[in-house]
């Protein structure tokens, strides 16, 4: 790499700040979430912490698609115990170099079928190492298969089951920021650079009079994204070590994460984030580079530097490429029934909208203009702002993306969170029609059987929160509920689609539209099914029943019965719904059993509220990262947009423009950005909110509540004012000077 | 016609008698027996820009050769297609027809990455101004076409590049916003000198310097130039005193050509053309 090439970082780098800023952002963002990704966290080993060695049956569920080559494996940590015969406690004990072993039940307070056990802790002779242990017992038990062996530290995750599974789910919120973060990343770096690219035209087209070929200036933009990526990588690292054990700490706070989950706090971060950015950069910067490289040589003799108005037609097609993507998933999802297919388009629809926008950004900000003509009668300085973006509408395209990336990204995810929330308090308010709810300790079957005694009394259920293994394609666990008593069309409206709720009998289940889809379960009333109960044991069922109202209790209803002893805590529901009780009665009933509530159906819907707050959390952690990349990108891109128009404002002081006016002139251009950047970022997020409200809730209207809305609109619209006015001040005041 | 010749103004007549006396063999608009000798040679060029209606010729059907180590001035009202001409030359713009051969090889049949190989080993610019990259130091900035050719860059070629044109090794280590206007002309012309060119262009080179500063310049490009051919494209009928001959354009087409040109006659000449064009003439 020559000198010539990285000679403007060293010695002028103004125009590169606003991309290494973002770079910085990025870095230090991925830092932070690779560091929650790798968190290690260590449940308390309690009672295990006397045992060298710990067994346990498999403690994950481990799933197998496809046959062959194909084949993918998948597992996913079990919520509850599977459990072991008690008699293994014996075997173990003889093999050689064990001192004792014992079968243990009641972690941290599971229930187990008699006969079995939770695990076994085992104990070494004097000189034998628990590694040496484990590998015997591992021999012992014919390889192993089929068990976990633990020592040391892994014995935490046998002490408590839960732990490995919340972890896990921590552990997904990081995975999931990151593509969002990458994504996010890509358009702020492209927008910055495309700014930084666009200011030095000039001595591109210099450098290609005096003979630098297009490879040569187009590498000598890679090599400064490089080493940008690189930089920001470095600067970035402790702040994203801070800031990942921020985020490890707020995630445990909120139950999100296992106590005592520690951050990956490491070196080798350093260059994950560099090699991450890097990557970014260089993709990001490919575009920016193309167009440094296409500057005609002639334009280093021309007195102005003008920008051509026409896009590339590569870039163009790939723009018009977007909207059609767009209009095509648009039809497409108007032609899909299936929420889990509606779900699935809605990615795609905010990428494909979002590429549209980068790519025919300066078309869109040149057709504004015209559409703005008409406000060029105000003034002076509204017909200066328009007439320079007119002329040069790349550079303010470079500004309104980022607005665009904020405004589509935020929208987009916000308004499908306020939407599911809203949703969900409506339907579980139509949901329970029962009218008493008992909730709080000791619910059991015999509660159940004398409610349903009481006089009066139509219905009354148990419902139990479950989580319940399916594939849907892939094996996850998702909320579901295990319900008993009856009819439950007297308790719940779950607005049955097909088939019937009056009872639900053992080898059978109910599954939401949601989860039934093609594309999630695939599944329609009489299909064969086969999940699995939170400690593993399959339970294959025919679908009896296809309900729409998931949101409320859960994606999948099963048989208490086939539910009890495989939950991993003793039975017990969370809610009995009575329908028609008398009131006196019940409330002696309530009285009789210490621990129990009785409330009217408005207990059901605040817990569920309080359940939508907290996957509320996780989203609003992916919306904050979002949202610092956007701020942070446009920020500086309009402040290194409004800098660099000095020597206009020069020359408009020169020829007699007020300090008002020109202040008035870059006053339009941030409302310009603002409200350009807001429209089409309105536009990007409508087609995404559609797809998931038509998914979700089966009406393509979104709940947007207006201060959430007016909220966003708000601080895009200060963060960009500030920004455009603050510049000003720095700039009149250089003018002044000269 | 004997209508139009009454008409004729006093500077119209004297144009046209000095065109008959001018003509260049080499040089004209539309010729077909233009000379196909020499470094820099335009056959039949024309060059356009914009699309439809709004479509501007900038150089129609121009002809033009330029003999081994001449310096050429090509002058002309603003407007007239001086720089279009230059670009043509130098391959910084394809023509929209015609041929353009630059040191014996026709620049249509090369690609762009090859004009670009050209422009660094055997053509020198200077430029009105945007002449130095910013961000490069004066030295750099005078080595920049040898490092974009990889060639090796000895230091000692460097100063002695810059010595020839007055430049002292400490102002080597600046930056271009740290000289005068007149310092960092020659610093153009020493990176222009640097590779030993075939030709030279100059576009306004004096165009942002005061005239004793432009004199010098000049002195030093005529001086220093070594053998190489020299465009330079001007207004200012000063320069022609360090030219063979001066090209005058008027619309986009060769208007006459002066060998030996005297600045006051070309003034003259200047002003008649400004007036053609609607008075935008300014000869100095």
């Amino acid at each position: 790499m020559s000198g010539w090439m990285l000679a403007g970082l060293r010695r002028r780098p103004a125009p590169m700040i606003g991309t290494l800023v973002a770079a910085t952002t990025a870095a230090m963002l991925s830092i932070a979430a690779f560091s929650v990704v790798a968190e290690h966290s260590q449940a308390p080993l309690g009672r295990l912490a006397t045992a060298d060695v710990v067994v346990a049956a498999d403690n994950q569920l481990t799933y197998t698609t496809g046959q062959g080559d194909n084949a993918d494996t998948e597992s996913v940590p079990l919520p509850a115990y599977r459990g072991l015969p008690a008699t293994l406690a014996q075997q173990l004990a003889g093999v050689s170099g064990v001192a004792s072993a014992v079968g243990e039940t009641g972690f941290p307070d599971g229930t187990v079928p008699p006969g079995t056990v939770d695990l076994i802790a085992v104990k070494a002779d004097p000189g034998i190492s628990p590694d040496t242990l484990a590998q015997r017992i591992r021999t012992d038990l014919h390889g192993g298969a089929g068990y976990t062996i633990a020592t040391g530290a892994a014995r935490g995750d046998l002490a408590d089951p839960q732990f490995a599974v919340e972890r896990a789910n921590g552990q997904g919120l990081g995975i999931a920021v990151i593509p969002i973060l990458i994504m996010t990343a890509l358009f702020a770096l492209a927008a910055t650079t495309a700014l930084s690219v666009s200011l030095r035209r000039g001595r591109f087209a210099l450098l290609r009079a005096v003979g630098a070929t297009r490879g040569q200036v187009r590498r000598a933009v890679l090599a400064e994204q490089a080493l940008i990526a690189l930089a920001g990588g470095v600067i970035g690292f402790l702040p994203g070590i801070a800031l990942g054990r921020w985020g490890v700490r707020v995630l445990v706070a909120h139950g999100i994460l296992p106590p005592g989950s520690v951050a990956w706090s490491t070196t080798w971060l350093m260059p994950i984030a560099c090699g991450m950015d890097l990557v970014i950069c260089l993709l990001s910067g490919l575009i920016a580079a193309g167009r440094a490289a296409r500057v005609k040589p002639a334009q280093a003799v021309r007195a102005v530097s003008t920008e051509r108005r026409w896009l590339h037609p590569v870039r163009l097609l790939l723009g018009l490429a977007g909207i059609a993507g767009v209009i095509v998933l648009d039809v497409v999802s108007l032609h899909q029934s299936g929420p889990g297919a509606l779900g699935a388009l809605a990615g795609p629809l905010l990428m494909a909208g979002m590429v549209a926008a980068a790519l025919l950004g300066p078309v869109l900000v040149a057709a504004a203009a015209v559409l703005a003509g008409p406000l060029r009668r105000t003034g002076p300085s509204a017909r200066l702002a328009l007439s320079g973006i007119y002329a040069l509408p790349r550079r303010t395209a470079s500004a309104v993306i980022p607005v665009v990336m904020a405004v589509g990204m935020i929208g987009a995810i916000d308004f499908s969170n306020t939407t599911i929330s809203h949703d969900a308090a409506s339907q579980s308010s139509q949901t329970v029609t029962a009218g008493e709810v008992l909730s709080g300790n000791g619910l059991n079957d015999a509660l159940l059987t004398e409610a349903a005694g009481l006089p009066g009394v139509r219905a009354a259920a148990g419902v139990e929160s479950l989580q319940i293994a399916a594939t849907d394609p892939d094996i996850e666990f998702i909320s579901g509920a295990a319900v008993s008593g009856g009819p439950l069309n007297g308790v719940l409206d779950l607005d049955v689609t097909s088939g019937s709720l009056a009872a639900l009998q053992p080898g059978q289940i109910a599954v939401s539209t949601l989860e039934a889809s093609n594309g999630v379960m695939g599944v329609h009333l009489g299909s064969k099914v086969t999940v699995h109960l939170p400690d593993g044991t399959p339970y294959t069922a025919t679908v009896s029943a296809i309900y729409s109202r998931g949101l409320a209790i859960g994606d999948l209803l099963i048989p208490a019965s086939v539910a009890a002893g495989h939950t991993g805590s003793p039975a017990a529901y969370d809610q009995v719904l009575v329908s028609g009780a008398d009131p006196t009665r019940l409330s002696a009933l309530v009285a009789a059993h210490p621990g129990v509530q009785a409330a009217d159906r408005q207990v059901y819907n605040a817990q569920i509220q309080q359940n939508a707050a907290q996957n509320g959390f996780g989203n609003n952690l992916i919306l904050g990262v979002i949202a610092a990349l956007a701020a942070v990108t446009m920020i500086n891109t309009l402040a290194v947009a409004t800098l660099e128009r000095r020597r206009q404002a020069r020359l408009l002081t020169r020829v007699g423009a007020t300090r008002g006016q020109l202040a008035g002139m870059f006053a339009w251009h941030g409302l310009f950005v603002v409200v350009l950047g807001l429209v089409i970022g309105a536009a990007v997020c409508s087609g995404t909110l559609t797809a998931v409200d038509r998914a979700i809730t089966g009406s393509p209207t979104p709940y947007i509540p207006f201060g959430s809305a007016a909220f966003v609109v708000a601080t895009v619209a200060a963060l960009a004012f500030g920004t455009v006015m603050a510049a000003f001040r720095i700039l009149s005041r250089q003018v002044a000077k000269h | 016609m004997l209508a139009c010749m009454s008409a004729m103004t006093p500077e119209r007549e004297w144009l046209e008698q000095a065109a008959g006396a001018f003509d260049d063999p080499v040089v004209g608009t539309g010729s077909t027996d233009a000379a196909t000798a020499g470094p820099v040679v335009l056959e039949k060029v024309s060059k356009r820009f914009g699309r439809r209606r709004g479509r501007v010729a900038a150089l129609d059907d121009v002809s033009l050769a330029c003999a081994a180590g001449s310096f050429t001035a090509v002058l002309g009202a603003s407007g007239s297609g001086k720089s279009t001409l230059l670009q043509c030359a130098a391959g910084l713009e394809r023509p929209s027809s015609g041929a353009v051969r630059l040191c014996g090889t026709e620049l249509s049949k090369l690609s762009d990455r090859k004009q670009a190989m050209m422009r660094r080993r055997q053509v020198g610019f200077v430029f009105q101004e945007l002449n130095l990259v910013p961000e490069l130091t004066v030295g750099e900035n005078i080595a920049l076409p040898l490092r974009l050719a990889r060639r090796t860059v000895h230091r000692d070629a460097i100063r002695e590049a810059a010595a020839r044109v007055g430049l002292t090794a400490g102002q080597l280590r600046r930056l271009p916003s740290e000289l005068s206007g007149g310092q960092q002309q020659r610093a153009a012309i020493a990176r222009a000198l640097v590779i030993r060119p075939e030709v030279i262009f100059a576009d306004e080179p004096t165009g942002a310097l005061d005239p004793y500063t432009a004199q010098s310049v000049l002195q030093l490009l005529r001086q220093t130039a070594d053998g190489a051919t020299v465009v330079i494209v001007t207004h200012d009928p000063q320069v022609v005193r360090f030219c063979d001959r001066a090209v005058f354009l008027d619309g986009g087409r060769v208007d006459s050509v002066v060998s030996a040109p005297e600045p006051g006659q070309v003034a003259q000449r200047l002003h008649a053309l400004g007036e053609r064009a609607g008075g935008g003439g300014d000869p100095r």
